[in-house]
């Protein structure tokens, strides 16, 4: 990685722990409801705390019902879903040793989607359950048939990603192909990456794996260091590489899982944003795991609020994040990847 | 004994690497293990370093038998390093020298693994170097930073492959002269060589293989015999004096003067 200044780097890190709390707060202010704004939820709020006068209570339980029933959790499932999704993308580029690795590109969000699609449809599968199981069948088979007297090359990843996620988009179509009209219009909207039907269920189906696997991620932040370094390099100091990639690559399908199977399709953010999270903090796991948290969850809040309150109709998140990270990702590609050998990454 | 091999035998597939290797190595000395490419070097390595289980045969180290141990018991015994590669992470190299200590750490290195990690880097003589990326250091620097690596595991007994491969002469010296003193200091070092001159000058002790067997193997004194290393490698040698050693050139005749460069004389 280019040097930058030491300054730069704390504004962008402090940036990562600062800003999602009174970014969430902004977006609960914000949004396209008609009859009251940002004042109107303010003084509800100062109300609701007893330090100021209670407004009108028809009003007031419109703006709760806004703002605790439909915003809120919005907010919440943006950060979880934001958050799941770059703690993923930064575990898998460790563990793959490779910068260019995502959910996306391994095949994990399409063998998800596929599997959640399916318990849409099906209605005997467990969703997350669904989608986790087939989110590891999908990583599983793009390692396996990019393996190589036990390595696999940044190429050999990214065609046999290419490969698996083509059958699992495949499968994907026959289910929609399968499904009744109305059940195929959930399953286009959700696969485009919806944060819309947000709801305090889907945040209650999302928080458990999620959680656990923050917290699994949060416990191998150190070793995902060991591991970065080469699988010779990992038994040389006692610990078991394969032992170590799986306690790695589960948590980490959990929570990218779990975030397809509530929000659809939000794509990039696993692959751009960790390279963001590295130019902050530098390339030690122990800061980038936590700060990956932050900084994605934030992004995702950001993005969303804007996606819902800027225009009068919705376009579905993952559009907006496709087409912010894009151009960030094509210049980290002309800037750090080909120039070289392309082992100069962030 | 640190080192004991008794009758190590190995193939990959159906092609045999070691067909009964046996030696040993005294402890608090630096040794090399000398070979022709394809002798079975780097694989005899890997089953002292417990890498590969050994199929027949035993490997002894301080006296424990290898095949008993876990992975992370064995890590504190035995130090390894692997020929070098460059991570895609540009890790300080702090960092880098810091997972040498996985072996003792549950989850988050503490206090005691970062003293012992800068301890390594200034035994090695790089403390300098400890914030810098790893990735943009130079061949001879990434090794000494793997060495430290090694170091702060703390193993008593340390295994080096061609840990000189892709090092300038000065680097050569440099990273010999410290393996030397760490083994001075107790440790038992062994390191695979590819020049048998670089053993002959420094080595306490010498194995010499070939097609995976130990053609011989002793202390330096029995082993400065130019007859070995010219039935070990098959190229006619001459020895050259050098101080109480001697250095080995192929023996052949100086190539004669090409015609044309006369016309320069």
């Amino acid at each position: 990685m280019r040097e930058k200044t030491p300054r730069a780097r704390r504004w962008l890190e402090g940036l990562g722990w600062g800003a999602p709390l009174p970014l969430m707060a902004a977006a609960l202010l914000s949004g396209p409801a008609e009859g009251f704004g940002p004042r109107e939820v303010l003084a509800w709020a100062a109300a609701a705390l007893g330090a100021a006068p209670a407004p009108a209570a028809e009003q007031a339980a419109v703006i709760a019902a806004v703002v605790l029933d439909v915003r809120l959790p919005r907010i919440l499932l943006a950060f979880l879903a934001g958050a799941s999704l770059t703690v993923s993308g930064n575990a898998l580029q460790a563990l793959f040793r490779n910068p260019l690795v995502s959910p996306d590109i391994l095949g994990l969000t399409a063998g998800a989607a596929f599997g959640a699609a399916l318990a849409l449809t099906a209605g005997v599968l467990p969703l997350q359950g669904s989608a986790f199981a087939f989110a590891l069948a999908a990583v599983g088979l793009t390692y396996g048939i990019a393996r190589q007297r036990g390595g696999a090359s940044t190429v050999a990843l990214i065609l046999s990603g290419v490969i698996v996620s083509g059958v699992f988009t495949a499968l994907l179509t026959i289910v929609q192909f399968l499904a009744d009209p109305f059940k195929l219009q959930t399953i286009v909207h959700w696969t485009l990456g919806n944060l819309h039907n947000a709801s305090w269920a889907k945040v209650g189906s999302a928080a458990l794996p999620m959680g656990l696997g923050w917290v699994g991620l949060w416990l191998m932040r150190w070793r995902m260091n060991v591991i970065a370094l080469g699988d010779d390099e990992t038994r040389a100091v006692g610990l078991n590489p394969e032992k170590e990639k799986l306690l790695i690559l589960v948590p980490a399908t959990l929570v990218a899982s779990a975030s397809v199977a509530v929000a659809g399709i939000i794509g990039m953010i696993g692959l751009a944003l960790p390279h963001v999270v590295r130019m902050a903090a530098g390339p030690d796991n122990r800061r980038t795991v936590p700060l990956s948290l932050g900084f994605g969850g934030g992004f995702l809040v950001l993005v969303d609020t804007f996606s819902r309150s800027t225009a009068a109709f919705e376009l579905p998140v993952g559009i907006f994040t496709t087409l912010l990270a894009t151009p960030v990702f094509v210049y980290l590609l002309k800037t750090r990847f080909l120039p070289g050998t392309g082992r100069d990454v962030a | 004994m640190s080192l004991d091999v008794h009758e190590l035998r190995f193939a990959y597939a159906a092609q045999p690497v070691l067909r009964g290797v046996s030696f040993r190595v005294e402890p608090g000395a630096l040794s090399a293990l000398l070979g022709p490419n394809g002798s079975g070097k780097s694989t005899l390595l890997k089953h002292l370093a417990g890498f590969l289980p050994p199929r027949q045969g035993r490997v002894r180290v301080l006296g424990r038998d290898l095949a008993g141990l876990s992975l992370r018991e064995r890590a504190r015994l035995i130090g390894f390093l692997p020929q070098s590669h460059v991570p895609v992470f540009p890790f300080r190299v702090a960092e880098v020298v810091l997972t040498g200590r996985a072996a003792g750490i549950t989850f988050l290195p503490g206090r005691k693994d970062r003293e012992k990690a800068a301890e390594a880097l200034a035994r090695v003589g790089i403390a300098h170097l400890a914030d810098r990326p790893y990735s943009e250091l130079s061949g001879g620097e990434r090794q000494l930073v793997l060495i430290a690596r090694v170091l702060a595991q703390e193993p008593r007994v340390f295994l080096l492959d061609e840990p000189l491969a892709h090092l300038d002469i000065a680097n050569q010296v440099r990273v010999v002269r410290l393996l030397k003193e760490l083994a001075a200091a107790g440790l038992t070092v062994l390191i695979v060589m590819h020049d048998p001159n670089l053993a002959l000058l420094f080595a306490d002790g010498i194995v010499v293989l070939k097609e995976g067997r130990v053609l011989r193997f002793g202390p330096h004194g029995e082993m400065a015999d130019r007859r070995l290393y010219e039935e070990a490698y098959g190229v006619a040698l001459a020895a050259v004096p050098f101080g109480d050693r001697f250095l080995l050139v192929p023996d052949a005749a100086p190539p004669a003067e090409p015609p044309g460069l006369r016309a320069f004389r």
